[in-house]
């Protein structure tokens, strides 16, 4: 079991489990989650919706439902159904289209809101968000009070009901949030945090999805405490890697951060055309394009790539991509161009192309590394030709 | 073994030799001196494996003998006596013993057969320099030599002698030096690549020194041989990039001016540059320079007008101002001329006055895009 543990997370975890105060480092953290987002959305803006079993998106031929009002979920409708089987489910139903500018507009009233309290948000959509307030702008202890107070500043601000889930750790903070939903909150303190594991359905854990789930039931684990039973050792050989994460998660242990802005891990861009090609030079004309595009959007985000990887769509949809890590940072068009070319004629275009794109992974991403490549964005020191 | 010499003749000898040793070595005997003992000629050695030096001491002895001795131990215990007489007594239990006016001292030394023998230069070719011009060039263009790993070449000094002049070159890709003196020539044209640390080490024993330097090398090595002392190192392998291509030969806008006021003007207005690209802007129109800078991050900004003589197109070029002031702090003129064509190709700086007869000094140096242009 230690030797198991000796990789990064689970070192971590291991000390946290031995030998750390568990008390002293336990966070606050608080998972919001606006309810029926788009739907909540369309009836405020549109009263005579209100009380209505309403579906924004769906209304197209092949449409699936993006968000489904409470009335409409009483007759079943769930988002991600087709728009033909929720109109059987609930002939009344009231298919809008989705208007996702405003939403965004809302959700950064929304995020506003948030950061009054901390500058700790993860938004992981438009309509949620986890937020650390171990440390807050108030320096309030309670988590509770102040998850209250962040719902009842948005339903005032916004006209908006929020759910919140309150506890030491995003996953159970999330687990949270749905149990008192629409328009409530729950805490799970620290105390009652391992008995709320242990009585909590196995399809409810942070990272169960539908085959781990039948894998789980299979070797008869179905609430938390059934999966508490189980040894590291075990676990591991059922589910390899994420063996040590199910493993702690139901000892309270989730080490995530609220991880305050996502890091990009590639940028590039592509095209589609409109009739397939196969010229090679036309091809590289299209590049051109594309490499441009891509140069505009690393100096918009400030960052330069390491590698470079050229996507190729054949007329049959099948893809490949041609990639190659060079040893200094691009971000330049002609630097791109040049790397295109060559991993354009790596080797021979085996049929027509309905689609090319360039992009850059390996960013910069790192703080220190992109104020650097910054200012040389912008005040570039050139180099003698060799 | 046993022999007296003078303690300040033996420690100036030793710190010279003292410099070629490295700090953290693999191998515990290259921590040492090699002291081999032939009657009245003590040759004391030191090598990081790549770089051998060796020095021709005179002593008093009548003795033969090789021992290797903790270079650190020696050194610290010379720089603490007043000059003197020391006795140097290798006793039988592994340690020699110096004797002083003022009492004795036992260093335990290692065996001298572990000490690597220096590399013999097989079918060399030779020229001679003077001491003085050869830690010149070194001087001139050291600086100018890079640092990075991946284009080794480019960390050392390219030396090339031809029928017309002896050529020396450093460059880093974005500033680049060459020295050339046509006053010497060879019959026997050849090239190559001199590493920094030797580099180093020969510019601080020769400056200013009238002996001549007998060099010897052969594809892989160079010697350098003057008065008591021998160097050996390996040479940087490699092809050197073609740098007369880089050199760029149209340069119609000439700014000619006073080096040491442009470089204080440079220092002063440089503080206020931004801290990653250290630009500063040069705008010259008709007989005015000026020198500005800003650092958009801080809101510092800074700018001085100078007068010059200037003959071409109205120009507004970006340097980094480390590279400058390196360069007008290497030159030893009361005036230089900058040659530039457009704001992203080279400035070429070279010395007005101040050279020796047969001497060329051209300096290289790339522009820093002005971001707001």
């Amino acid at each position: 079991m230690f030797k198991d543990c000796f990789n990064h997370e689970g070192f971590l975890s291991l000390c946290v489990f031995l030998s750390m105060d568990f008390r002293e480092h336990l966070r606050k953290i608080i998972h919001v989650d606006m309810d029926a987002f788009y739907a909540s959305v369309e009836q405020l803006d549109d009263p005579s919706l209100k009380g209505k079993a309403l579906a924004v998106g769906g209304s197209s031929k092949r449409g699936v439902v993006a968000a489904a009002s409470y009335e409409a979920r009483k007759h079943g409708v769930k988002s991600a159904m087709s728009g033909k089987q929720a109109a059987r489910l609930c002939p009344h139903l009231i298919f809008v289209r989705p208007r996702f500018e405003r939403y965004k507009d809302i959700s950064q009233q929304i995020r506003k809101i948030f950061f009054e309290y901390t500058d700790l948000v993860e938004p992981l959509s438009l309509d949620e968000a986890y937020l650390d307030v171990t440390v807050n702008k108030f320096n309030f202890p309670s988590a509770t009070v102040l998850a209250r107070e962040i719902r009842e500043k948005i339903k005032t601000k916004t006209g908006l009901n929020a759910s919140a889930g309150i506890s030491i750790n995003k996953f159970i903070a999330k687990v949270a949030s749905d149990i008192n939903k629409p328009n409530g909150q729950k805490t799970i303190p620290p105390e009652d945090v391992i008995a709320f594991l242990e009585q909590l359905d196995i399809r409810k854990f942070y990272g169960v999805g539908k085959v781990t789930q039948d894998k789980m039931y299979r070797l008869g684990i179905f609430t938390g405490a059934d999966l508490k039973l189980k040894t590291l050792d075990y676990l591991q050989e059922h589910f390899g890697k994420s063996g040590l994460h199910y493993y702690n998660v139901v000892r309270g242990i989730h080490l995530s951060e609220v991880k305050t802005s996502r890091i990009r891990k590639s940028l590039g861009a592509e095209r589609t055309f409109s009739e397939n090609i196969s010229s090679e030079i036309y091809m590289l004309a299209k590049l051109e394009d594309i490499a441009e595009e891509v140069e505009r959007r690393l100096k918009t985000s400030r960052v330069a790539g390491k590698t470079i990887t050229l996507k190729l769509k054949y007329s049959d949809f099948s893809v490949q991509t041609r990639s190659k890590t060079l040893k200094l940072f691009i971000a330049s068009k002609a630097l791109i161009m040049e790397e295109t070319r060559t991993l354009l004629y790596q080797e021979p275009i085996k049929d027509s192309i309905r689609l090319l794109g360039i992009s850059l992974s390996n960013l910069n991403t790192d703080q220190s590394k992109s104020v650097k490549t910054s200012a040389i964005l912008k005040e570039e020191q050139l180099k003698l030709p060799f | 073994m046993k022999f007296i010499i003078s303690s300040t003749y033996m420690l100036k000898n030793l710190q010279t030799l003292g410099g070629v040793i490295n700090n953290n070595n693999t191998m515990p005997i290259l921590d040492n001196f090699l002291f081999e003992l032939n009657h009245n000629s003590l040759k004391i050695s030191s090598s990081d494996l790549e770089t051998t030096m060796s020095a021709k001491l005179e002593v008093e002895s009548n003795d033969e003998g090789e021992i290797a001795v903790p270079a650190r131990l020696l050194l610290d215990t010379l720089k603490a006596f007043p000059e003197q007489p020391l006795t140097f007594h290798k006793l039988d239990n592994h340690t020699i013993e110096i004797s002083s006016e003022q009492g004795k001292y036992a260093l335990a030394y290692a065996n001298a057969d572990d000490f690597p023998t220096p590399v013999n230069i097989e079918d060399a070719s030779e020229t001679v320099l003077v001491g003085d011009i050869l830690a010149t060039a070194i001087n001139k263009t050291i600086f100018a030599t890079g640092n990075d790993d991946l284009r080794p070449v480019m960390n050392g000094v390219f030396f090339r002698f031809t029928e017309e002049a002896l050529i020396f070159v450093g460059t880093d890709a974005h500033k680049l030096v060459k020295y050339s003196r046509t006053d010497i020539k060879t019959d026997k044209p050849a090239e190559f690549i001199m590493p920094k640390k030797p580099l180093n080490l020969l510019k601080g024993v020769l400056l200013g020194s009238e002996e001549d330097v007998q060099i010897e090398f052969n594809e892989s090595n160079a010697k350098f041989s003057f008065e008591n002392v021998e160097l050996t190192c390996r040479l940087v392998d490699g092809k050197y990039p073609n740098y007369e291509a880089v050199i760029p030969k149209e340069n119609p806008n000439v700014l000619t001016i006073d080096r040491a006021l442009f470089l204080s003007s440079v220092r002063r207005v440089s503080i206020f540059s931004n801290k990653t690209t250290h630009q500063i802007r040069l705008k010259i129109a008709g007989a005015e320079l000026n020198i500005s800078a800003e650092d958009l991050d801080y809101s510092n900004k800074a700018e001085e007008r100078l007068t010059c003589d200037y003959q071409g197109d109205d120009l507004t070029i970006g340097f980094n101002s480390k590279f400058l002031t390196e360069m007008l702090n290497n030159l030893t003129s009361d005036e230089i001329k900058i040659k530039m064509s457009l704001p992203n190709r080279a400035g070429i700086l070279t010395p007005v006055d101040g050279l020796e007869q047969g001497e060329h000094i051209t300096m290289l140096v790339m522009p820093v895009m002005l971001g707001n242009q």
